[in-house]
């Protein structure tokens, strides 16, 4: 795929909140380089955003203000946000009005700094009374379930990470056993090039859903036939297969090898003889085509080389 | 005399210069919508009040950060509380679990809602302005354009729940948010 389908791509997932955090990463990068991506992921962003003026509107609970504005406190965010509505007309006013409203907010700073006094000192203090109401309307929550509520999000979190921790370290434990199954099998196969004419060639693929994918070909030039090796490759459709080819020099089209069906891990180990006879240094590719596979390639390479 | 109502974009930049009275209408204005939002991400009425709660007090502290010539105070709210949700939802472990194929039928925006004042008459005439885009749009392409945004899944999840190659999945994404942005622009 081309760079700019894929930041496209990404842009798009971005904007749905759908990225991956290493797909985040890849996209936040190309965003600090290119201003053409940053637009892009601005403009579908707001795109997306729009899609909310299709939601029904819902009345909140009535008394949210309130615990919008103890929550502000509890937090000792600067300022408190919602008004308490203090409406006062004409210029003669304005000073009054000025002090009234001043007189508030040090009010509010006050009390604000006066819970968040008692919330820290209960925090160090042994709990005598935990259901205790200590904001200032009886219907918000008190800080103690604000603080248990904190305390349980914090842990819910950190269960989480631990979680996704082991999962990490799972899939690294894994993917170094596949890597030392790999590099033995590359030693023995090596060696059996010494004895025979054998070429071992390793592809990778440029494009992106196949970047993780790996493949493997030993090819015995002189029986002119092979084993090809493929792990984590992607599904694909019911009406497709892969299929291998073997690229000769002195040929105009690459010859067919045969398609090659990977199991539900997306793994197969499979020997392979092309239809034709292949005389120079071969070179492989492997591709999608219609099921069964065709006698010359139609569909994406997805993987050329060595 | 009656003042001419102030924009939810002026509304907006005086919260971001401190002006609690300018919070509080904006409040009344945004909140609907954005709790329906919400209610519809999560599926727990706790939940989007807990979120509702946390976005609005997040919206205040950001709000100087909102520039009016690079996206409308509604836009930005509705990314900044999608953002609140989602981690909320990947807090939860919510993000990566599976969904039943069916719920793709069921998961759709609505219609436009009906208007009163001003402002809403502007936000229900856009309203109609994206379904008329959103229809224009393949079926499989909008489909997954509005269950992605409802349910705030990666794409390997949402994939997988529909039973699609990741690949078409991606692809159908693309293809639809960029014609989405055409037709809203005034493309053909």
């Amino acid at each position: 795929m081309m760079d700019e389908e894929r930041f496209e791509e990404l842009a798009a997932m971005n904007a749905l909140g759908m990225l991956e955090n290493d797909e985040k990463r890849a996209l936040d990068g190309a965003i600090a380089r290119d201003k053409e991506v940053r637009s892009l992921t601005l403009e579908l962003e707001q795109v997306t955003a729009e899609l909310a003026y299709l939601i029904q509107p819902v009345e909140p609970p009535a008394n949210m203000k309130k615990r919008i504005r103890a929550k502000m406190r509890a937090r000792g965010v600067k300022g408190g946000g919602v008004s308490r509505g203090v409406i006062i007309g004409g210029t003669g006013w304005a000073l009054a009005a000025a002090f009234a409203v001043a007189s508030v907010w040090l009010w509010q700073e006050r009390a604000g700094m006066t819970m968040q006094l008692a919330a820290a000192s209960r925090a160090i203090a042994p709990v005598h009374n935990p259901a205790a109401p200590v904001v200032d309307d009886g219907k918000t929550r008190t800080l103690e379930e604000e603080l248990k509520k904190r305390r349980d999000e914090f842990e819910a979190q950190k269960q989480a990470l631990v979680k996704e921790i082991e999962s990490l370290h799972k899939q690294e434990t894994d993917a170094k056993a596949q890597s030392a199954k790999l590099t033995a099998e590359v030693a023995a196969l090596k060696q059996q090039e010494q004895q025979s004419q054998l070429q071992i060639a390793t592809l990778q693929s440029k494009v992106w859903e196949y970047r993780r994918s790996e493949m493997l070909v030993v090819w015995d030039q002189k029986r002119s036939q092979g084993v090809v090796v493929l792990d984590k490759m992607p599904k694909v459709q019911s009406d497709q297969d892969y299929q291998l080819w073997v690229v000769d020099p002195n040929k105009p089209d690459p010859v067919s090898a045969g398609v090659v069906t990977v199991d539900s891990k997306g793994s197969v180990k499979a020997s392979f003889k092309p239809v034709e006879a292949v005389s120079g240094e071969a070179k492989f590719a492997l591709s999608i085509e219609k099921k069964g596979g065709v006698p010359k390639s139609e569909g994406q390479l997805l993987m050329v080389g060595p | 005399m009656s003042q001419p109502e102030l924009s939810e974009e002026d509304l907006l930049q005086r919260a971001g210069r401190g002006d609690s009275r300018a919070f509080d209408q904006l409040y009344d204005r945004m909140a609907p919508r954005l709790f329906g939002l919400l209610r519809q991400m999560l599926h727990d009425e706790r939940e989007a009040e807990d979120v509702l709660q946390d976005g609005f007090v997040l919206l205040w502290e950001r709000a100087s950060t909102f520039d009016p010539d690079r996206s409308k105070a509604f836009t930005w709210a509705v990314m900044l509380f999608r953002h609140k949700a989602i981690d909320r939802m990947r807090m939860l472990g919510r993000r990566n679990r599976l969904v039943d194929s069916a719920v793709l039928e069921q998961t759709t925006l609505g219609e436009p809602a009906h208007a009163g004042v001003d402002e809403e008459v502007q936000a229900a005439e856009r309203g109609v302005e994206v379904r008329e885009a959103l229809n224009d749009l393949p079926k499989e392409q909008r489909q997954l354009i509005e269950f992605a945004f409802l349910k705030g899944l990666t794409h390997h999840v949402i994939a997988e729940s529909l039973g699609m190659p990741l690949g078409t999945v991606k692809t159908n994404i693309r293809r639809g948010l960029l014609r989405l942005r055409d037709l809203l622009k005034g493309g053909a």
